[in-house]
Order: structure tokens, then sequence, then C-alpha cells
């Protein structure tokens, strides 16, 4: 620890914490702009600088370690003298002009920190140079005229997000932020993530959706879960007047810290589906509001019937997108009131089942995202995290300018191939065969950090090299950059759990555990899962697959999800069929009856994501009238067929073995 | 020594702050009572009295030759001389013009504009005064009070006429201090 003193107090920081830092702990503000705590010092903006004792002229104190003795003050005369001064500089670059800008009256740091300093004008007049304007972008608009090259979004575009899209061009009083080689923004490298806008402090990054309908001072904010994969990142929804403005990433959310991707930020404000408002009977072939009490009577009488058959009942469905408590509640009333046989998730246990199926025997054998923190080399196999689970795929692209190696598996291509250091494309369907001849290899050259019994192992190499179509010099090239890494970590997904093969899952746990990837204290296997809730539907058991054969009725829980094509097809099979959905689909037009579901956000409920975190997802607005929460509809259903529900989810998730720790 | 004397105008603004000025409601009264009010745009006399005054109040920017001698008139007479709202202060929405020039503003908007007749000219008549880069009013003669805000809110405007009328020096900070 170092002992310093700053503005008279005494403090103890860490070394290597920066004078900005330290202070901020001591609670002591010094303004900055460029400065942000999820990115690297960069000393930009200049706005910290503070007084060190021997020191000839004022430091900015965002990239200035703290030593020993060191004597720091950051409200002298001469500094806030010179804090309106760089505030001043700043304000005649360019177009700073308050009265139309979009953050302007509470959102804007620049503007807050002049109102900071008690500055009523600008002691210099601006310079009148144009900057271009960037509106190319689906959702959001770059203007260079309020930017004050702080650089949060170049370093955020990188450093959080590690797709290097924005940087830097010309020099001095010229510099413009641009994309790619000076390419539109729309027309970029661009993946839409939205996290240079949410780290802008001007108005130089703005949001098409939000912009100009007010100012956050306005809006309430509250803290949530997204919903969009099982990476389950901490959101900000901004709210007003019922109804989501604009959604951010957490920065206190452990998961994540603050980033989020398009599909996380932007896709709930692009909803284009048509909502269902009311309960719908079908009469005489066509779908007619009727009350719900009329909706739900004639699903109780349909269903009545049925309970106790388990194979020539009914067959019931729900989305891994649904809240622990109404998987909770669908489990029980359909799996273990009516008994039915068929009782499954839309996910059907794609990303689950196989990953089960090995922690029955192993227990928890997966470990958390936090560990590709530290990951030196990191095997990507049948798992397109940049595209399925992009907020997974920042934190391995972000890490790989630090020195990380990728070895990316898949068959199909990815965009994670460009990025690898190897990247092998097997034949479909010689996962297993590959994985065992890394083993293999691994026995061989005596790489292994932990015993594994292998017999044969030139010819389990031969067999992965004929079966997977990979030479075996690359094999050999990736099973010791694997057994050589100290920190290694291997990162499986729907391609590898898709083939419902518990060998091949119980293979990358014994290769894991050969490279050392898992051991007594590291768990540096994990699966990426699928939806929200995957890890919360497996546990419910909610993980067959979904055949129909003489089922008499189903009862699909479809909530906010979107339905593919292929499972549309297959319930419109059914006999009769009751949809609870959020929205019109193929589903709902093939339904007998409809039952109005509240979206995501108008229920408050419990998700688990691919590490075990149980996370809540708040309540933000209110679903539109007529319309009820899921858990609200099942327990109806529940009470007509006298079938009481117990309603513990946080037990009954438990009673299954996870493959994660659940916390 | 009688009441203070205060005289206002509006140069090139949107008398938006005059209206702001008029929010104050009763309070007005206030001002009134503890202020003689000289010359203003909505009162009969049009400017300061040459014998001079206590507190000059200028909303606007200073965009012409004519909101120069404004400008300059109301420095002469004042002894102590505010910028009230953004466009007197920082230069404001008619600045914006700044960034495109003189010319090509006129152009726009007296022939080029979709809502001009064809054949539409820019005016020329002599005795129109000369349009100027667009200023903030410090940029021309110096100010002793910024007091920005588009428009200052109307509790600001009271507390700095009340503060300057009773002798005082208004600090804007705080609540009292918004550019918007």
């Amino acid at each position: 620890m170092v002992q310093l003193t700053i503005n008279g107090k005494q403090i103890e920081a860490a070394e290597g914490t920066t004078v900005l830092s330290a202070a901020k702990q001591a609670g002591i503000e010094i303004p900055t702009l460029c400065a942000h705590k999820e990115l690297t010092p960069f000393g930009g903006c200049r706005l910290c600088i503070v007084d060190v004792q021997g020191f000839r002229v004022p430091i900015a104190s965002c990239t200035l370690p703290v030593s020993n003795g060191m004597v720091v003050n950051t409200e002298t005369e001469a500094i806030q003298k010179s804090r309106k001064f760089i505030l001043s500089m700043l304000f005649s670059e360019r177009n700073h002009f308050c009265p139309f800008c979009q953050v302007s009256g509470g959102d804007c740091e620049l503007q807050n920190a002049a109102y900071a300093e008690d500055m009523t004008h600008w002691p210099m007049q601006p310079g009148w140079n144009k900057y271009p304007v960037d509106s190319s972008h689906p959702y959001y608009v770059l203007d260079n005229n309020r930017c004050i090259l702080c650089r949060r979004c170049v370093r955020a575009c990188g450093e959080l997000v590690g797709n290097f899209t924005l940087t830097m061009a010309e020099r001095g009083a010229s510099t413009l932020v641009v994309a790619d080689t000076n390419v539109p923004l729309g027309e970029s490298t661009c993946i839409k993530c939205g996290t240079c806008v949410q780290v802008c402090p001007t108005g130089a990054l703005i949001d098409r959706t939000s912009a100009y309908q007010g100012h956050d001072l306005m809006m309430s904010e509250i803290k949530s879960v997204c919903i969009g994969c099982s990476v389950g990142c901490g959101i900000k929804m901004i709210v007003h007047d019922n109804r989501i403005v604009r959604i951010e990433g957490d920065w206190d959310a452990p998961v994540n810290r603050g980033v989020l991707c398009e599909h996380g930020r932007y896709d709930p404000m692009n909803e284009k589906r048509n909502r269902i408002t009311s309960p719908m009977l079908r009469k005489d072939g066509k779908l007619t509001p009727v009350s719900w009490d009329e909706a739900l009577s004639v699903v109780a009488d349909k269903l009545k019937p049925l309970a106790g058959k388990e194979h020539d009942g009914l067959a019931a469905l729900a989305s891994t997108r649904l809240p622990v408590e109404a998987l909770a509640m669908f489990k029980e009333l359909f799996a273990d009131g009516f008994k039915s046989g068929m009782v499954t998730s839309t996910e059907e246990g794609m990303t689950t089942a196989s990953v089960n199926a090995v922690a029955e025997k192993a227990g928890a054998f997966e470990g958390k995202l936090d560990v590709l923190k530290n990951a030196d080399v990191v095997l990507c196999i049948g798992a397109n995290v940049a595209k399925s689970h992009m907020v997974a795929g920042f934190m391995i692209k972000r890490a790989l300018p630090k020195g990380m190696r990728l070895v990316n598996i898949d068959p199909e291509a990815s965009e994670l191939d460009d990025l690898a250091d190897v990247s092998l494309t097997p034949k479909t369907g010689s996962d297993l065969a590959l994985v065992e001849a890394l083993q293999a290899v691994i026995v061989k050259e005596g790489l292994g950090r932990a015993p594994l019994s292998i017999q044969n192992a030139d010819g389990l190499i031969e067999a992965g090299v004929n079966a997977s179509g990979v030479d075996a010099e690359t094999l050999s090239r990736v099973a010791r950059l694997l057994a050589n890494a100290v920190s290694p970590v291997i990162l499986y997904g729907k391609g590898v759990t898709a083939q419902r093969d518990e060998k091949l899952v119980e293979a990358l746990l014994d290769l894991a555990k050969l490279t050392g990837a898992v051991d007594a204290e590291r768990f540096g296997l994990l699966s990426v899962k699928g939806e929200a809730n995957s890890v919360a539907a497996a546990q419910f058991n909610l993980d067959k697959q979904f055949v129909l054969n003489g089922q008499q009725a189903v009862y699909a829980l479809i909530g906010d999800d979107f339905v593919s094509r292929r499972l549309a097809e297959r319930l419109s099979k059914a006999p009769y069929l009751v949809v609870q959905a959020t929205y019109a689909s193929l589903v709902t037009e093939k339904a007998d009856v409809v039952l109005p579901a509240a979206l995501w956000s108008e229920q408050a409920g419990h998700y688990v994501n691919m590490d075990g975190r149980i996370q809540t997802a708040e309540k933000a607005i209110n679903a539109p009238d007529g319309v009820r929460e899921s858990t609200t509809v099942l327990a109806e259903v529940a009470m007509r067929m006298n079938m009481p529900i117990k309603q513990d989810w946080n037990t009954s998730l438990r009673t299954r073995k996870a493959s994660v720790t659940l916390a | 020594m009688g009441k203070p004397k205060i005289a206002s105008d509006w140069m090139c603004g949107c008398a938006g702050c005059h209206m702001s000025l008029l929010d104050m409601d009763e309070r007005i009264l206030k001002v009134v009572e503890l202020a003689d009010l000289r010359s203003t745009p909505i009162t009969d006399m049009k400017e300061p009295d040459a014998s001079g005054v206590d507190v000059g109040v200028l909303e606007g920017a200073i965009n012409n030759t004519a909101n120069e001698e404004v400008a300059h008139k109301f420095r002469q007479r004042s002894k102590i001389l505010v910028a009230l709202g953004d466009c007197a202060v920082f230069g404001g929405v008619p600045a914006m013009r700044n960034f495109c020039g003189v010319k090509e503003a006129l152009q726009r908007a007296y022939v080029d504009a979709e809502s001009n007749e064809p054949g539409s000219q820019i005016p020329n008549d002599p005795e129109l005064a000369t349009m100027t880069k667009t200023r903030a009013i410090q940029e021309v003669v110096p100010v002793d009070y910024n007091v920005p805000g588009c428009p200052p809110d109307a509790d600001v405007i009271f507390y700095v006429l009340s503060e300057l009328a009773q002798g005082r020096k208004p600090v804007l900070k705080n609540e009292l201090l918004h550019w918007h």
C-alpha cells in the first residue's frame, strides 16, 4: 500500500492506483471527461489536472500513479482557474451550443462539468469549423461537431467489445472519430452494440430512438436483466410514461460490466410483431375475442379429461425465455399435475440435455464466464459466440490483442475463424473423434496435467484425422497449444450439445482435465447454453425433444419468444392447440385458444444464466389492459383443474443436479 | 438616491427571454417597486436615457450593424450591462449561421427555400442594416453579467434583477445556472 495526502487528507491506496481513483475511493471527486471506470486511463481531456507538490506544472490525475509521500491538491485557486480554461478550450473547439443538443439539460458531462465550475459563459468563442455528421447507422448518429476527442468510444469499441471499428483520423483540431478506414458507420464493421453511445460524455454519439424524447432526469431507471440469451447481462431500462425509451448496459452488473450487444440494447426497441391483447377462441373456424373467463372455462373443460394420461393426453411446451417462476409452475402443473409424459421447452434440451446427463454423474463441472478473463488459450468448439452470445464473444475478442490465443473448431464458418490463431472446420459429426484425437496427442507426448488412460493413442489420432479431415500436424499443434497453456478454457456450444451426445461432453471434460482447464480449483470448461432460462428449463427437466404421438391437445406457453418454422409446423399438427403468447405468430394462427401473455419487461421474475447465476428481471412497464402475466394465467388454469401449485421454484430448481453451481 | 434605473432591449433573439421575464408573474411588481423600468421593447420609451441607467439588459446576439449600435449605446449608457439568454451570452441559435456564412444563409432563406416565390431576391434596401458574423455580446462590448439560458427561467431573471436593483452582485450557480 502507498501513503499519500490529497487535500490534506491522509490516504492509503494500492500500488498502481491512479491519483484519480485514489481520490475517488477517499470520497474526493476530481472532475474528468475522458476517464471511465471500465476503460484504461488515457489522459485526453486534461480536466482532471491536480497540483502535486514538487511538480513544476499541474498534471492529469487519471494517468498519474500514486507514490509514497505524494502531496496532492485538487482545489487550489490555480487548479480551478486552469480547469475553467481547459473547459473554455473544449467549448471553443467545435459546436457545443447547448439549446439544440439532445443531451443538454442534465445528460451532458461536458455541460455538467461547466456548471460544476460555475461557468456562466465561454471566455473564448468557437472557431466555426464544420465537421462531418454521420447518420448512416440504423441506431445512432455520430456528430463530430459535438466531439471533445476524449476517445471513450474508440477505447470502448476496442477494449470492451474487441471490435476495433471506431478510430481516429486526421490530426490536431481536425481530428475525427471515424469508422474503419473512414467509411460511413452504417457500412462499417460495426456490430451495432451501442457501447460507444453509452460511454459518450457529450452529444457526439446519440441514440436515434431515444433522442429528443426528454432528459434522463425526467425518466425512471429500472435495473434488470437482459433476456436475449443465456449470458444474462445486467441492464438499465430508461422508462417514461409506461414506455421503455432506451436500454443501457449496467456498469455494476457482474456478468457484463456495462456492455451489451445489439440484441440486448436494440431488439426490444424494434419489436415489430403484432401484440395479442385479448383471449381468443376459435369459433366457426375463426379466432374470436372472448372474455378471460370464457377462454379459461373452455381450456379447463378441454384439458380436464386429459389429466393423468401419460401418453395420449396432453403435451405441453414452454419457452425458455420465461421467468423461472413461470417455468416452475408450468412443470408442476403439466408434468406433476397432469402427469403428462411430454412436457418440455421450446429449446427441447438442445443446449442442455447432454450437459445435464454428464452433471448427473460428475456433479457441477462447468465454470463461469469469468474464467475467460485470465485465459491464455481458449478453445471454442461448436460455439459461434460472436453471433449467438455476443457479449461472451466480446470477452474473447477483447482479450485477443492482449495475447490470448484462440482455437476455433466449428464445421460452420463463423466470425471467430478470422480472429482465431487456429481455425478448424472438421466434417460434421466428427467432434468426438477429433476431441479424442486431441486427448491422444497430449497423452502420447506426455503433456497431460492429469492422468487419462488411453489405449492405442496412434489409432485414435488416425481415427480423428480420418473422421474430421483435419490434418495430423494441425491437430497436434492445437493439442500442444492447449496442453502448454497456463490457464486454458474450453467453451462449447450448440454445435456440440445439439448432438445430444453425452460421450462428447464427457470427452471434452476429459480434455479439460488433461489440459488443466479443469482441476480442483479451476473450472475452465463451460457451455454457452441457449436462451435466457435454458438452465432453469433443464433443471425442471423441460429438455425432451418435442414429439407429438397420440396426444389429444397441446398447451404451448410461448410468451414473447420467437417461434421457429419447424416448431410451428409440429405444433400445427396438434388436434387441439392452446397457445399463451405475447405476439401473433404462425402458432397463434393455428391455435384453438389464444391467451395473451405479458412481455418480459411487464413481469418480474428470475433467470438463471449460463453461469448458474440466479438473477432478477424487474417489471419496468405495465402490460396492456387484458393481458395477464404468465404465472397468473397458469395459476388460474391450475385452480380450475383443482391442481394446487406450491410455487416453490427455488427448491425444485435444485432437485436435479446442475452442470453449474446455482447461486 | 432614487430607485435604480433599468433599461432593456432585444437584438438577434426570439424575444423569448423577455417572455420569460414576464413569466415572473406578480413578482414583476416587486421589480417595479425596487427599480425604475425605463426603456424596454414592450414599453413606450425605445432607448435608454441619454443621462444613463444603472442596469442595461440585452437579449439576443449581435448579427448586424444595427445590433452593434444598440450594444454600444447600451454599454455607453449603462453602469452595469447584463447579457440575457444564450444568444446574448454565447451567440445561441443565430450563431449557427456562422457555420455556413452570411451569404449562404441569405441565399438559402430568401432565394433557394422551397417556400419562396420564384424570382425572390435577397433584400438590398440601402436602409437595411448590414449583416455580420453572429457574435455574443461580450465579443463586441464588455459585459458585466452573463445570464445564460434558453430562455433563462423567470426565477433566474427575477433573482438577477432584484439583486442588481438592491445593489448586490448576483452569483449564478447550482439551480440558478442553466445554459439549456
